[in-house]
């Protein structure tokens, strides 16, 4: 196809950023489940602890908190390439909302769930692993949804420290052509990316369906 | 029913002894200095007025709650208040409380992620180390047994809340308690289903299980149990011979409560004479009892309908 330009780089830059979300969403999530059983099972300190990191990410504007981790950390002599940079941020701040989704799930879970299980005589673990945990990771399928489109559509934003993600290319490519047209090139990336993600969780939501009650 | 459960019995003749239990929620004493013993097949209905402890009572029995002082035997282990002892009891203890006591609970409880013969079969499985197969085989004969053959691959969201109870019911037997405890089984059931709960409860009874029963079905209590325990204002304040205590109430407290909950039951006849024998006269024309309230009702509705 021609139409003017080159689109292959467009192509580069959605790979880059599907690598760039699918590796934050995956850390996000082994971090979050770990942060998320602590926040609601662990010792005091720990919770608290938790508590303030979620403060700290939901608190913050996501460009101040990518500034202070790309330009602020060079003042102690830590120079992040922007891809490094901007891979820890997804990290960050999606542990934060992810720690949430589990925190919110694991509640969410009636207590004579586990009242039933314990005066069965399951362990802790057992009641956790096999009664608690199952059923709150099918509340958590929708938001965990949401979620992980979220961290797709954030990738964006590190087009500003200079990651060649779809948006820096989308930029570059429309300062010496008819911009819209190549917006809506990205607009067509994005869209069938996360409409493939919607899809993917309505499914699961779908086999999951014992959890209406 | 319930043709292959066994009751197994332990050496000692008494299977619960409470010995002056008292609990508290944070300053709240919720029952003090609370006593009262089970004797191996013996069935114990508690009654009394809601918040009165009656729940608490039993989830102490089997450590679901702490409690601050005095001490509970269980079939052979002794629980201590968390005032008098220096740590709480040890994991082995609370297993073996817990798969030797069964417990029914006023929600059901189900576990609504599995099918009814795994939510049945999960606990032998994983706390008794019955293999799976058998498990679930032990499962379905449990099932069959209550009248759920055909609900045995359904999930617990299909079933009516009686049929959910009954299944609750098996998954607790499944563990072959010697103890069972019973939490309001019936309340948060539609009256139409009440019945056949009761029936099972009943079943159990016939074979002989050792039963705490925290009900608001005094006629049920009045048939079933041996000793009916009324707990009111954070005391027990009547315990004696189930007919007895029902039908003859003693303190003037128990003789409240069950004046008002028997006067619910039939708000025209019967005001002077409050107790359950006088009841169950009053309650013998229950056909012409229902008819008129039947009419009554109608005619209020109509009446608010031409307003």
């Amino acid at each position: 196809m021609n139409i003017g330009f080159d689109t292959s780089q467009m192509l580069h830059g959605a790979v880059l950023t599907v690598e760039l979300a699918a590796g934050g969403v995956g850390v996000s999530l082994v971090l979050g489940a770990l942060g998320g059983l602590a926040r609601s099972r662990g010792p005091r300190w720990l919770r608290w602890l938790i508590v303030g990191y979620v403060e700290l990410v939901r608190g913050l504007p996501q460009i101040l908190q990518l500034f202070i981790l790309y330009f602020g950390l060079t003042q102690f002599g830590i120079n992040l390439s922007p891809f490094t940079a901007g891979f820890i941020w997804m990290c960050f701040y999606g542990t934060g909302y992810a720690i949430e989704i589990f925190r919110a799930g694991i509640s969410g879970v009636h207590p004579g769930q586990l009242e039933a299980s314990t005066a069965l005589g399951l362990s802790r673990f057992q009641s956790f692993r096999r009664v608690v945990l199952p059923q709150a990771v099918a509340r958590m399928v929708p938001p965990l949804t949401t979620f992980v489109i979220l961290e797709l559509k954030n990738t964006t934003l590190l087009y500003i420290i200079g990651v060649p993600e779809i948006m820096y290319h989308a930029n570059l490519l429309a300062s010496n052509s008819q911009p819209l047209n190549i917006y809506l090139i990205a607009v067509g990336f994005y869209l069938v990316m996360n409409m493939t993600l919607g899809r993917l969780g309505a499914y699961v939501e779908h086999k999951m369906s014992w959890a209406k009650s | 029913m319930f043709s292959d459960v066994m009751v197994n019995s332990t050496p000692s003749d008494i299977a619960v002894d409470i010995r002056s239990v008292t609990k508290k929620f944070g300053e709240r004493t919720i029952f003090g200095d609370v006593s009262l013993q089970v004797r191996q097949g013996e069935v114990v209905a508690l009654i009394g007025p809601s918040g009165a402890g009656k729940s608490t009572l039993i989830r102490c029995v089997n450590c679901l709650t702490p409690f601050e002082s005095g001490s509970i035997m269980v079939l052979g282990h002794e629980l201590h208040g968390t005032n008098e002892a220096k740590r709480g009891p040890s994991r082995e203890m609370l297993k073996s409380i817990r798969t030797e006591t069964g417990m029914v609970f006023q929600s059901f409880n189900l576990f609504p992620h599995m099918s009814v013969v795994d939510n049945v079969a999960l606990a032998p499985v994983l706390v008794l180390g019955t293999s799976r197969e058998e498990a679930r085989e032990q499962a379905r004969e449990l099932l069959c047994s209550i009248g759920l053959s055909h609900r045995v691959d359904a999930y617990p969201r299909h079933l009516s809340g009686g049929e959910q109870q009954r299944v609750a019911i098996c998954r607790a037997l499944a563990m072959k308690p010697s103890l069972m405890l019973f939490d309001e089984p019936t309340s948060a059931l539609d009256p139409e289903l009440v019945g056949e709960v009761l029936g099972a409860i009943r079943a159990l009874v016939d074979r002989g299980m050792t039963m705490m029963l925290v009900t608001h079905e005094m006629m049920f209590a009045r048939d079933v149990a041996d000793t009916v325990a009324v707990m009111a204002d954070g005391a027990l304040v009547e315990i004696g011979p189930a007919r007895q205590v029902l039908d003859d109430p003693q303190t003037d407290r128990c003789k409240s409560f069950l004046s008002r909950v028997l006067q619910q039951k039939a708000p025209s006849a019967n005001t002077s004479a409050p107790s359950m024998g006088a009841q169950i006269a009053a309650d013998a024309p229950t056909q012409e009892h229902e008819q008129a309230r039947d009419t009554d009702r109608k005619r209020k509705h109509a009446e608010e309908v031409e307003r």
